[in-house]
C-alpha cells in the first residue's frame, strides 16, 4: 500500500521510468573495434519464437510446394512407366534430396551468412544476428549456433517420435520433452535472451530499429521571452531519471499528462502559482521551461563530473 | 538560471548542430545499404561510410558525457548500431574470410589433435568390436547395418557383393542413393558435434556405432572373399569421409573439454571461444562431406579399377594429412 501511495504521490516514481528507459530493459552490450560500447535491445522471447515458427513454416512449405509442381506439371515424358527409372527421373529426385538436405541443415546457416544476417522469419520480426565479442559475424559462429539446433530441437523430438513409434512411451518421452524445455526456455533466464547456440557461437540475436531525430527541447531564445525564472533550489529538485522523463511527457505532448506533471513539479518545487487564473502560465510552456532549466543546470554540472542519478541520489 | 549570462545555446545543442549533418549524411548511406544497394556505392561513398561512421561513433560516445537529450542520444545509439551492423556485417570482408579460411581450419584443426585421436580411437574400437560381434554370431550383421545394406546383406553372394561395388550398373540409383548417404552422414556429423554439449558420452556412443557398421561390412565382405575390392571401394571416398566424421566428433569432444573444464576462463567465456574453433573446424567438415559426395556420384561409377580406386584414395589421404599437418603453420626463422 505505501508503495502505491508514493507512487500516486509523484508520478515520475520508479514504475513509469523502468518502461521509459530502454537501457532498463532486455539488452545486449558490445564493445566495438573502435572501444566503444553500444547497446542494443536484445530480441525478446516471443519475437524469436514467432521468427523460429515462421521460419519452420517455411522450411515446411518447400518440399510441399515441389511435389505439388511435380503433380501439377503434366511431363508427358515423367508419365510413361518405362522412364520412372530414366535419368531425368533420377535427376529430378536429387535435385529433391539436395533440396530437402538444404532445408534441413542448410537453411540458418545460409541465410544467416548472408549480408542481413538473418533468416526470412527474423528479417519479418525486424531482428538479426551479430557477433557477441563486437568483432565480424563470422561463418563460423553462423555455423555453431544453428548446429547446436539439433541437440536443442531436432534430437529430442527425433527421440520422442522414436520411442513413441516403438510402442513405448512414458517417462523416455517425457525426459525429452523435458530436455527440449529445458534448453528451449534458456533465453528467458538471462538478459540478453540467448539460447544455447548463441552462447556457444558467441553471437546474439538483437533488433536494429530505426530512430528519428527529433528537435532539441530547449529552445534558450523562447524560454527568455516566456522569462520565469527558477530558483538554484527548485531546480536542484530532481536528476537526470525524471529530465528523461520530462522530455518523454513533453514530446508526446498528452495534455491530461502534461497537467498532471506539471502540478507534481508545481507542489514539489514550491512554485507558487499566482491567484488570479490569468497569469498562471500553461502548462507546457511551464514544463519547457523548467526542462530547460533542469537539462541546463544538470549538463553543465555533468560536465564537471557530477552527475546526478535521481532525484534520491544524495549527491546536490 | 541567471538570465543575464544565459548562453543562448546549451553546449550540448552547439555540439548536435556542427555534426548533424554527418549523422543524416550516415543515416541515407546505412539506408541504402539495407536496401542491398552496397554494391551500388560510388568509390566515395564506399570510402565516407567507414569514417562517417567513426564520426558517429564518437559523437555518441561524446554526447553520451556531454547531452542530456534523451532522443538525440537514442537516435545516435540506432544509427551506429545500423551503421556498425553494416560496416561489420558478413558481407563486408567475404574475399578476407576466405583467404584466411584454408589456413585457419587446418590450425582449428590442430588445437583439437587429442579429440582427434580421441575420436579416432573411438571409431577403430566399434570397427574391431562390430567384426568381432558379426564374426562371432552373424545375426548381429543385420542389426548392425540393416537399414542400409542395399543388397550387402547376409543372403548376398560374393558375384552379388561385388556387383553393388562395381560401376556396371548404370540404371541403378547409385547416383540417387550417394546423395541420400551425403545428407545422412552430414546429419551424422553435426549431431556428434552438436551432442558435445551433453558432456561427449553421446558423440563417443555414436562414433563407435558408425564404427560398429563399418566393421560389420568389412566382416561380410572379407568372410566372402571380397575384402580387397571393398576396401578399395570404400577408400575412394570413404578417406575423405571418415576424416570428416572424426573431425566432427573431435569437434563434440572439444566442445565437451571446454564445457566440464573451462580452465581460467569463464564457462560463458570458454564456450564461445570452444564454440568458433569447433565452428570453423564443422564448416571444413561440411565441405568435406560434400567433396566426398561428389566423389561417391561421380567417380564410384566411373573409377572401377581397384588400383585406381586406392591410388585415389590414398592420394586424398596423403593430400589430406599434408595440409592438415603442414598448412597455416608459422614459418620458422632462419638464424
Amino acid at each position: 500500500m505505501v508503495a502505491v501511495k508514493r507512487k500516486e504521490r509523484d508520478l515520475m516514481a520508479s514504475r513509469l521510468t523502468a518502461d521509459l528507459i530502454p537501457e532498463a530493459g532486455l539488452r545486449t552490450v558490445i564493445t566495438t573495434p573502435e572501444g566503444v560500447r553500444l547497446a542494443f535491445k536484445a530480441a525478446d522471447f516471443g519475437t524469436r519464437v514467432g521468427a523460429f515458427l515462421l521460419d519452420y513454416l517455411i522450411m515446411a512449405l518447400i518440399p510441399i510446394a515441389l511435389i505439388i509442381l511435380y503433380l501439377i506439371l503434366p511431363l508427358p515424358y515423367l508419365m510413361k512407366t518405362e522412364n520412372w527409372n530414366g535419368p531425368l527421373v533420377q535427376v529430378l529426385i536429387i535435385l529433391f534430396l539436395i533440396t530437402l538436405f538444404f532445408v534441413r541443415c542448410g537453411y540458418f546457416m545460409v541465410f544467416e551468412m548472408g549480408p542481413r544476417a538473418a533468416t526470412p522469419g527474423k528479417r519479418v520480426m525486424k531482428i538479426r544476428v551479430i557477433a557477441h565479442d563486437g568483432g565480424q559475424l563470422t561463418p563460423a559462429m553462423v555455423v555453431t549456433r544453428n548446429v547446436l539446433r539439433e541437440v536443442e530441437f531436432y534430437l529430442p523430438l527425433t527421440l520422442a517420435s522414436v520411442i513413441s513409434g516403438q510402442g513405448g512411451g512414458g517417462w523416455p518421452i517425457l525426459v525429452a520433452l523435458l530436455w527440449t524445455a529445458g534448453v528451449g526456455l534458456l533465453p528467458l533466464f538471462n538478459r540478453q535472451q540467448a539460447r544455447l547456440g548463441d552462447f556457444l557461437g558467441g553471437t546474439r540475436v538483437v533488433h536494429v530499429p530505426r530512430e528519428v531525430l527529433s528537435y532539441d527541447l530547449v529552445n534558450l531564445e523562447a524560454e527568455r521571452k516566456v522569462g520565469i525564472v527558477f530558483s538554484p533550489e527548485q531546480i536542484a529538485a530532481y536528476g537526470e531519471k525524471e529530465l528523461q522523463v520530462l522530455e518523454t511527457v513533453l514530446r508526446e505532448r498528452r495534455q491530461a499528462t502534461l497537467t498532471a506533471v506539471a502540478v507534481r513539479i508545481r507542489t514539489r518545487i514550491g512554485y507558487d502559482t499566482p491567484p488570479d487564473p490569468r497569469d498562471v502560465t500553461p502548462d507546457e510552456t511551464f514544463l519547457k521551461a523548467y526542462y530547460a532549466a533542469l537539462r541546463s543546470h544538470l549538463e553543465t554540472r555533468m560536465l564537471l563530473g557530477q552527475r546526478r542519478k535521481d532525484k534520491f541520489d544524495a549527491t546536490r | 538560471m541567471s538570465e543575464e549570462n544565459a548562453p543562448l545555446q546549451l553546449k550540448s545543442q552547439k555540439f548536435r548542430e556542427a555534426r548533424e549533418k554527418d549523422w543524416r549524411a550516415l543515416a541515407a548511406l546505412v539506408d541504402r545499404a539495407e536496401k542491398g544497394q552496397l554494391k551500388r556505392f560510388t568509390t566515395e561513398e564506399l570510402l565516407n561510410l567507414p569514417l562517417l561512421y567513426r564520426s558517429a561513433i564518437s559523437s555518441l560516445s561524446m554526447a553520451q558525457s556531454i547531452s542530456l537529450d534523451r532522443n538525440m542520444i537514442g537516435y545516435l545509439q540506432a544509427l551506429c548500431a545500423r551503421a556498425y551492423v553494416s560496416v561489420y556485417g558478413p558481407q563486408a570482408r567475404l574475399t578476407e574470410i576466405l583467404s584466411g579460411f584454408f589456413t585457419g581450419l587446418a590450425q582449428a584443426l590442430r588445437r583439437l589433435w587429442a579429440e582427434f585421436w580421441l575420436a579416432f580411437v573411438c571409431f577403430f574400437l566399434g570397427a574391431v568390436g562390430g567384426w568381432l560381434m558379426c564374426a562371432h554370431d552373424s545375426s548381429w550383421y543385420t542389426a548392425l547395418v540393416g537399414h542400409s545394406a542395399q543388397g550387402r546383406d547376409l543372403m548376398a553372394s560374393p558375384e552379388q557383393l561385388r556387383a553393388t561395388l562395381g560401376g556396371a550398373e548404370k540404371n541403378d540409383w547409385l547416383a540417387v542413393f550417394s546423395v541420400y548417404l551425403m545428407s545422412n552422414n552430414t546429419q551424422v556429423a553435426l549431431m556428434a558435434f552438436a551432442v558435445g554439449v551433453m558432456g561427449g558420452v553421446p558423440t563417443g556412443l555414436l562414433l563407435i556405432m558408425n564404427g560398429m557398421m563399418l566393421g560389420a561390412m568389412l566382416w561380410l565382405f572379407v568372410e566372402r572373399g571380397v575384402g580387397v575390392e571393398f576396401a578399395a571401394w570404400l577408400s575412394i571416398h570413404g578417406t575423405t569421409e571418415i576424416l570428416a566424421i572424426l573431425m566432427a566428433g573431435a569437434a563434440g569432444f572439444y566442445l565437451a573439454r571446454r564445457l566440464l573444464f573451462p580452465g581460467a576462463l569463464t564457462r560463458k567465456a570458454a564456450l564461445a571461444q570452444a564454440g568458433k574453433v569447433a565452428g570453423t573446424v564443422m564448416l571444413g567438415v561440411m565441405m568435406l562431406l560434400v567433396l566426398a559426395g561428389i566423389i561417391e556420384g561421380y567417380g564410384r561409377q566411373t573409377i572401377t579399377g581397384t588400383g585406381w580406386r586406392f591410388a585415389i584414395g590414398g592420394t586424398l589421404l596423403v593430400v589430406w594429412v599434408l595440409y592438415f599437418t603442414l598448412a597455416g603453420r608459422p614459418r620458422r626463422k632462419e638464424v
